[in-house]
């Protein structure tokens, strides 16, 4: 297998280009529930890699337009699928990289994400109730991109984020629920947003985060399980939000995240050895990208999106990626 | 995509690949453009629902025709139906989702439509009385057993241990909160490093000594006593470190609350 100790910038970006040419293949066909999230994940992987422009703006812009739901007033994941706010995230963030919000009735969208949410503060993904702290993040997210955080219930949201913390200082999916990396970065992040940080066990938390890097460099999402590089960038954004990347060891996960790298075509996989993917490739960069990677543009760990949007939308927190380096 | 191996293939069996899935492609887009055509006309009916399982058994990740096979069973089937219809009509529903789970533990969409299933078994068969919870009590039953199975499977997916709590915490009978521990001590005893079973074990010792059920002092002695078997077996293992802190950190909690206790009952 490779073990490549650059990132495959040119290739990576003709990888992206070309996901949109797969339609003679039937995987393109069964996964049409996560385009409009696919397209967040190329989009925003060639803003940090400096080549926005390899996606058609009109063309993407349109197929976002072509999802909207007008039923429900939200997106759903591709033309005729129905609204969630998994893909109503992505619409807008997608949306908010190419400076077109104003496509959408804001206000009506806004509306939508508040329906959501239910007596306990947590969201629900749609209309029919499944309810998961990732969707707090979501709403949390994308109310903010909208301009509309003011609407929302802080206390209420917080104090289901709160019954979900865990002695271990992590957070899970639901109350009682395991922690696990992805469901930490997602009440840390909204936490981070919604200027309610004080509510983490930082010290706790830290050292939960900081044991799950392997030997390999890698990192685990939950005790006792496989690295793989989107727990990695899990991990490590929490960390950076918290200001404790230098917690790890961040030289051993660049080279893990790079080895996963697929050196014929391009896109990065969960681990060495395995199939690339448009979820990989993006979860992969970004955390390059707070690892200091040179060459990279800064991403925002807390909106998961380019860092310079994020400043000029006045919306930055106090996170901390390492530093940018020379070579 | 987790755990799918590169495999180097060369241009010509790609090809050949690609060949044999055009027909596959076109069948699939045509059954996908018929439900979602079908849907946008709000056909409820029985045939519409038909062409959802066989779209579904292909992919089960398609939450857009889950959606509309709910709205066809409440649209077009349930009202209709007598409850002991429904009833059945979810009793089968349960069962096709259960091959569907076990070929992809990891749908969120599949766990989510089994709920869905149990909080629609109406009430019944009887007016009242232990009748009045029968198809419930049944249904909720069988949905441990399968939750187990699929653990038995996988005693990590955090998937099921969620749906697991979620099925415990609303049966319409409850079972006692210690059987739960019985639960743990058999994953932990299969394998210590089972760290959802050990976090698992922590939240219901929580919830028996917050309501009194169980006294902390005593329990924690038992526990060490496990923490250690699990510490001499593998060293090495987060999980049962883990666990071990919170029991010292849990121990602190209420060795203090219980020497408060002692302090009052004296000066009083
Ligand atoms: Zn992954």
């Amino acid at each position: 297998m490779s073990s490549e100790s650059q990132l495959l910038i040119p290739l990576h970006v003709s990888y992206i280009k070309a996901l949109g040419d797969n339609k003679d293949d039937l995987a393109y066909h069964m996964t049409t529930h996560l385009r409009m999230n696919a397209i967040y994940w190329g989009l925003t992987a060639l803003c940090i890699m400096g080549h926005k422009e390899a996606l058609d703006r009109q063309e993407t812009i349109d197929f976002v337009m072509s999802c909207w739901d007008e039923d429900a007033g939200a997106f759903g994941a591709h033309p005729d699928h129905d609204a969630h706010i998994l893909s109503t995230l992505s619409a807008i963030q997608i949306l908010v990289t190419h400076d077109a919000l104003d496509m959408i009735d804001v206000p009506r969208v806004a509306k939508y994400i508040l329906s959501l949410q239910q007596p306990s503060g947590v969201f629900a993904g749609d209309s029919f109730g499944e309810t998961d702290t990732r969707f707090i993040y979501c709403a949390v997210n994308a109310l903010s991109l909208l301009g509309h955080l003011s609407d929302l219930d802080v206390e209420k949201t917080v104090s289901y984020i709160r019954r979900c913390k865990n002695f271990d200082g992590g957070f899970g999916a639901r109350i009682g629920a395991e922690s696990h990396a992805a469901q930490v970065f997602v009440c840390v992040a909204a936490l981070a947003i919604l200027d309610k940080l004080d509510e983490v066990d930082q010290q706790t938390l830290s050292w939960w985060l900081a044991e799950r890097q392997l030997p390999n460099g890698g990192l685990n999402g939950r005790p006792e399980k496989l690295e793989d590089v989107c727990y990695s960038f899990w991990v490590l954004s929490s960390l950076s939000i918290l200001n404790k990347i230098s917690w790890i060891d961040s030289e051993k996960l660049t080279s893990f995240i790079l080895s996963a790298q697929e050196s014929e075509n391009g896109g990065i996989a969960d681990r060495p050895g395995d199939m690339p993917d448009v979820f990989h490739t993006h979860f992969g960069v970004a955390g390059l990208s707070l690892l200091g990677y040179p060459g990279l543009a800064d991403l925002d760990p807390v909106y998961c999106m380019p860092a310079d949007l994020i400043v000029s939308k006045g919306l930055r927190k106090s996170w901390k990626a390492l530093e940018r380096r020379t070579e | 995509m987790h755990g799918v191996k590169r495999v180097g293939q060369s241009k010509e069996a790609l090809g050949a690949k690609k060949q044999r899935e055009q027909a596959k492609i076109k069948d699939y887009l045509a059954l996908t453009d018929d439900l979602l055509s079908r849907k946008k006309d709000k056909d409820w009916s029985k045939e519409a629902f038909d062409l959802t399982t066989r779209l579904l058994q292909v992919n089960p990740e398609f939450y857009t025709i889950w959606n509309y096979r709910r709205s066809i069973m409440l649209n077009g089937l349930f009202p209709p139906s007598s409850p002991e219809e429904i009833n059945s009509l979810l009793a089968s529903e349960l069962s096709m989702t259960t091959a569907a789970l076990k070929a992809h533990p990891k749908v969120y969409w599949i766990w989510n439509h089994r709920q869905w299933c149990l909080e629609n078994v109406p009430e019944g068969p009887g007016q009242d009385g232990a009748d009045f919870h029968g198809w419930r009590k049944a249904n909720w039953d069988r949905e441990l057993y399968v939750v187990e199975k699929m653990l038995d499977a996988d005693a990590r997916n955090f998937l099921a241990w969620n749906y697991r709590r979620y099925v415990l915490a609303s049966m319409p009978i409850q079972r006692p909160k210690v059987s739960e521990l019985t639960y743990t001590t058999r994953k932990i005893e299969t394998n210590f490093s089972n760290f959802s079973a050990w976090h698992q074990r922590s939240k219901v010792y929580t919830s028996l000594w917050d309501s009194g059920s169980l006294d902390p002092i005593k329990c924690q002695e038992e526990e060490f006593e496990l923490v250690r078997n699990a510490m001499y077996t593998d060293p090495n293992d987060q999980s049962v470190w883990m666990y071990h802190r919170w029991l010292v950190g849990s121990g602190k909690l209420y060795i203090t609350v219980g020497a408060l206790r002692q302090l009052n009952s004296t000066a009083l």
